[in-house]
């Protein structure tokens, strides 16, 4: 992939090492422009260490111990090269990322694939948690890091920084990446318990105004989209098949939940109480169908209607 | 703490501590070595039976008891002995406490700095190929700790590599960097570190056995042709004082007590000559020297005589004339030379007498002194029976066996009798010739006394009466492993033939050439040879010398960039490569890869060909197609080509 060159401002822009560059929507190669080095504490302390040794040498007049003292001086030169080679050429690329609900930890997914003949060891990826791997040569494998959110709505993932300290924990190189790989976060479903509304969306059908109705209805054979909640476990348990356990009006009536008449007097409020009411409903089984001010979701169940109705209250 | 450490990791290092500390079983008390041994032991054995590990106060109690050793065994504070016998019981506390990550860094630094005391001890070849080992092995333990996955054997190739790559800057480094002189701090001297060598004293009747120690004394490379052996007299101490028994030399090395300088004349030798470390502060020119570096002096009695520690080995240019006239003589000088305990005996008159003859000149009377050795009964001998009592007297008329220094004292005391100004001089004479290196090794074999007499006209003149019973010893000098070998001396009672000899004084002589040059360019490298050698590269002041310090840096780093960076030869992509070969499969069994078939055009055709391996075909085919054209495959999906691949039968 190329990548567009950097000015002079841009390359030295504090950001650019701990942030990183902005967000990268494809693959990323880590080259010398992403990848930064420097020692880490140990390292500070050899380098004590090679002033110790040549101190020997100097008082003593001792060659050897300068010579010993030299050697560790070029071995911290060269791992600066080796802390290079530990990071170039990773390409690291963002996955698909899975919806969580706001407040729980945000899976973040990346590939990380090792093109060159060399294996790399002990590579650190940070987000907000961290992992440590190793690749082999020409491996490639895709992790998972997790990130807090707190907001609805499209959140990107913070600075991604891939970092070793290979091969002798002298030198630290990181690379901070950034990537558009947007995780899409629902509102965080309302704690309180409410009943589901009473009102319709107008099309004059009764709505249930119970979670799981009371009303034990009947079995009837599973039939897919069912939730897994109404199986008949205990017949499923005796060998008598698999049984959807039917409230009354589940089947029949349909529940419109509606912005308007959500409770709560702030807007997030509402979105939280709709949210947890999807929820409940897609738990129990439900139809339901969602009525927001700039959007109808006509009643429906099953995944891939509730994922459709938890975006629209996410990204309301 | 946060990761306990692996056993891998754990063996690893106290394996290099182990081998970072070894030498120094010679170097330290047995004491101090032996505690450190126990935790060493200790901390192996907790490896596999934590619970006997110490605790805290365990530790405590064994570092108090470290302390107490370490001010019991060694007596100073500072000091190379001192600072060693330190830093292994400190290591060796160390051990007993590792916890985490931090823990082996601070050991592995503090075996650094113990690899580097090992040097103030011993600076031959193969201890510095030894340490290079164990950093080798210490730097392992570091890749070890910080990458998960190698093995024992692929951390130990890292640490190799890097290593090597390191080397040639470490080398660059070493030449260049501007050496200083350090100011000697005589409280880091060590005492009772005595070495070998000729003494103050002479006492031939003392001595029943003459010791043959092949130590090494010094080097001479001449820069042109060699001088005959029988000018090869290494000049040390002078004896001129004698109670009758011993030989003493002056105690005052700095007297300037004769009136004329030398005459040379003839040819003079140039040299360079190294001095292995000594106790003494003569340097062994050869007699006599005319030229010499600003470090040396050359005093009354004709020795080169350093200012500096004589226990640094050292390298000196000297230029030497063989051939001199040292003019007058002083009173005190002329009375030193003839001083005598006290009145010869009779008999020794008598023989003084019968040597005199009537003639009166001194040259005659040498002459026929040294005729009397030849003729009487007299025999050289390296193991003479000890003589306590008047024991020239007793050489002279009873024994008439005995090496050199018999010889020259008894020649001496006869010819002060004489009254002719004489005395004894210590030294080595000979050397080996390394026909490899081309320079001469004096050993401590080669110690040899001789004499002096002041002839009128002439000055201070060498007189060898050894060289009268045995010239062999002086014509052809001393073969230390010659006379080793044929026993003459106890060093190893295996008998060797003259082949398996020559081979091993070949390889022996190729060894000390090495080692030659290896104690003339690197221990030996100091500000003197820097300057000079970075002189013949035209560098001569501390800004150019910064530019070419830099430019080495960058062209060595820039090169090793190059070598470690450039992007490896791509292999070609393993999937493709496994589809080649599912191809070729599929062109036995005659079904053919035609111009522009994809993958699903060719599985589509070899499955309507052979519906027998329809599945195998369309499984091989998915994975490929999800390998090299979707960016999310899974790990083992090239693992599962593979096997799929390898499993088809056509």
């Amino acid at each position: 992939m190329s990548e567009t060159a950097l000015s002079l401002t841009q390359r030295f822009k504090l950001s650019r090492f701990i942030r990183g560059e902005a967000p990268a929507a494809g693959p990323v190669t880590l080259n010398q422009r992403r990848v930064f080095i420097l020692p880490t504490r140990r390292g500070l302390f050899f380098v004590l260490l090679i002033l110790l040794l040549l101190l020997i040498g100097f008082v003593y007049n001792n060659n050897l111990a300068y010579l010993l003292g030299f050697l560790l001086a070029s071995i911290f030169f060269v791992t600066i090269l080796h802390s290079f080679k530990s990071l170039a050429g990773l390409v690291v690329q963002p996955g698909r990322q899975q919806a969580v609900f706001a407040g729980q930890a945000g899976p973040f997914n990346f590939q990380i694939a090792n093109p060159s003949s060399q294996p790399r060891f002990a590579l650190a990826l940070a987000l907000q948690t961290e992992l440590s791997l190793s690749l082999a040569a020409e491996q490639s494998q895709t992790v998972t890091l997790y990130q807090v959110t707190q907001r609805r709505g499209w959140q990107l993932p913070d600075t991604l920084t891939i970092s070793s300290a290979y091969p002798l924990g002298l030198f630290r190189a990181w690379a901070p990446l950034r990537f558009d790989s947007p995780l899409l976060v629902y509102p965080k479903p309302a704690s309180q318990l409410l009943p589901f509304p009473e009102s319709d969306g107008g099309q004059g059908k009764q709505g249930q105004n119970r979670r799981n109705g009371d009303e034990f209805y009947g079995l009837r054979a599973y039939q897919q989209g069912d939730a897994i909640r109404q199986i008949h476990w205990k017949a499923f348990a005796k060998g008598q098949g698999v049984h959807s356990k039917q409230y009354s009006g589940a089947s029949t009536s349909e529940l419109w939940l509606d912005f308007q008449s959500a409770p709560g007097h702030q807007l997030e409020e509402r979105l939280s109480q709709l949210c947890r009411w999807v929820v409940d409903a897609e738990q129990a089984g439900l139809r339901y169908g969602l009525i927001l001010p700039s959007q109808r979701l006509p009643p429906n169940n099953g995944a891939g209607h509730y994922r459709q109705c938890l975006q629209a209250l996410a990204l309301f | 703490m946060s990761n306990p450490l692996s056993v891998r990791l754990l063996l690893f290092l106290l394996g290099s501590i182990g081998l970072i500390t070894l030498p120094h079983a010679w170097h330290i008390p047995p004491l101090l070595f032996g505690f450190f041994m126990l935790m060493l032991i200790w901390r192996l054995l907790g490896i596999w039976q934590p619970k006997y590990l110490p605790n805290r106060i365990g530790v405590f109690v064994l570092m108090l008891s470290g302390i107490g050793l370490l001010y019991t065994q060694q007596h100073a504070v500072f000091g190379r002995d001192a600072g060693t016998g330190l830093f292994v019981v400190a290591l060796g506390l160390k051990l007993l406490e590792i916890h985490g990550k931090r823990d082996v860094y601070v050991i592995v630094y503090l075996a650094f700095i113990v690899a580097a005391t090992q040097f103030l001890y011993e600076e031959s070849i193969l201890m510095a190929l030894y340490i290079l080992l164990v950093c080798g092995v210490l730097l392992a333990t570091l890749i070890t700790q910080n990458s998960q996955a190698p093995q024992t054997l692929a951390a130990l190739k890292t640490s190799a590599t890097i290593i090597l790559q390191s080397l040639p800057l470490a080398l660059v480094l070493f030449v260049l960097f501007p050496r200083l002189e350090a100011p000697r701090w005589s409280w880091l001297d060590d005492e009772n570190h005595a070495k070998s060598g000729l003494s103050n004293t002479l006492e031939p009747g003392a001595i029943a056995e003459l010791s043959l120690s092949p130590e090494l004394v010094f080097r001479v490379k001449f820069d042109g042709d060699l001088p005959p052996p029988s000018q090869l007299y290494w000049r040390g101490p002078v004896y001129a004082n004698t109670d009758g028994v011993r030989w003493k030399a002056p105690p005052d090395l700095g007297r300037e007590n004769n009136p004329d300088q030398p005459v040379f004349e003839g040819q003079a030798y140039d040299y360079t000559l190294m001095m292995e470390p000594q106790r003494q502060r003569w340097v062994f020119a050869l007699d006599m020297s005319t030229q010499f570096p600003t470090g040396l002096r050359r005093n009354g009695l004709y020795q080169l005589i350093t200012n500096k520690n004589p226990g640094d080995r050292a390298e000196y240019r000297i230029s030497s004339s063989p051939a001199y006239n040292t003019g007058d003589i002083s009173k005190t000088e002329r009375r030193e030379s003839l001083q005598l305990p006290d009145k010869p005996s009779e008999k020794t008159l008598e023989l003084v007498k019968q040597l005199q003859g009537n003639q009166t000149k001194p040259e005659a009377f040498i002459g026929n002194l040294l005729q009397y050795f030849r003729q009487e009964n007299f025999h050289y001998t390296l193991s003479p029976e000890p003589m306590p009592d008047r024991p020239i007297e007793t050489f002279l008329f009873e024994r008439r066996a005995g090496f050199c220094s018999h010889y020259a004292t008894a020649f001496v005391y006869l010819l002060r009798v004489a009254e002719i100004p004489a005395r004894v001089v210590g030294g080595y004479q000979g050397g080996q010739l390394n026909h490899l290196g081309g320079f001469l090794e004096i050993r401590q074999a080669n110690a040899h006394a001789w004499a002096e007499a002041w002839l009128e006209g002439r000055g201070w003149v060498r007189f060898d009466p050894t060289a009268a019973i045995a010239p062999e010893r002086v014509e052809q000098g001393v073969n230390v492993d010659l006379q080793i070998a044929s026993g003459a001396v106890n060093f190893s009672r295996v008998q060797l033939d003259a082949e398996t000899l020559s081979w091993l004084q070949r390889s022996r002589q190729l060894w000390q050439s090495i080692d030659y040059n290896w104690q003339r360019w690197i221990i030996n490298y100091d500000t003197v040879n820097q300057r000079a050698f970075l002189q013949s590269l035209g560098i001569d002041n501390f800004v150019k010398l910064g530019y070419c310090l830099l430019a080495s840096i960058g062209l060595i780093g820039g090169l090793l960039a190059w070598r470690l960076l450039r992007p490896g030869r791509r292999r070609s992509d393993p999937a493709l490569r496994l589809y080649r070969q599912f191809c070729r499969k599929l062109s036995k069994a005659g079904i053919d890869i035609a111009v522009g078939d994809g993958p699903n055009t060719l599985a589509e055709r070899a499955k309507s060909l052979r519906p027998d391996l329809a599945e195998q075909i369309e499984r091989i085919t998915a994975i490929f197609v999800r390998l090299r054209y979707e960016s999310l495959a899974q790990a083992n999906d090239l693992q599962a080509l593979k096997t799929l691949i390898a499993g088809l039968r056509v």
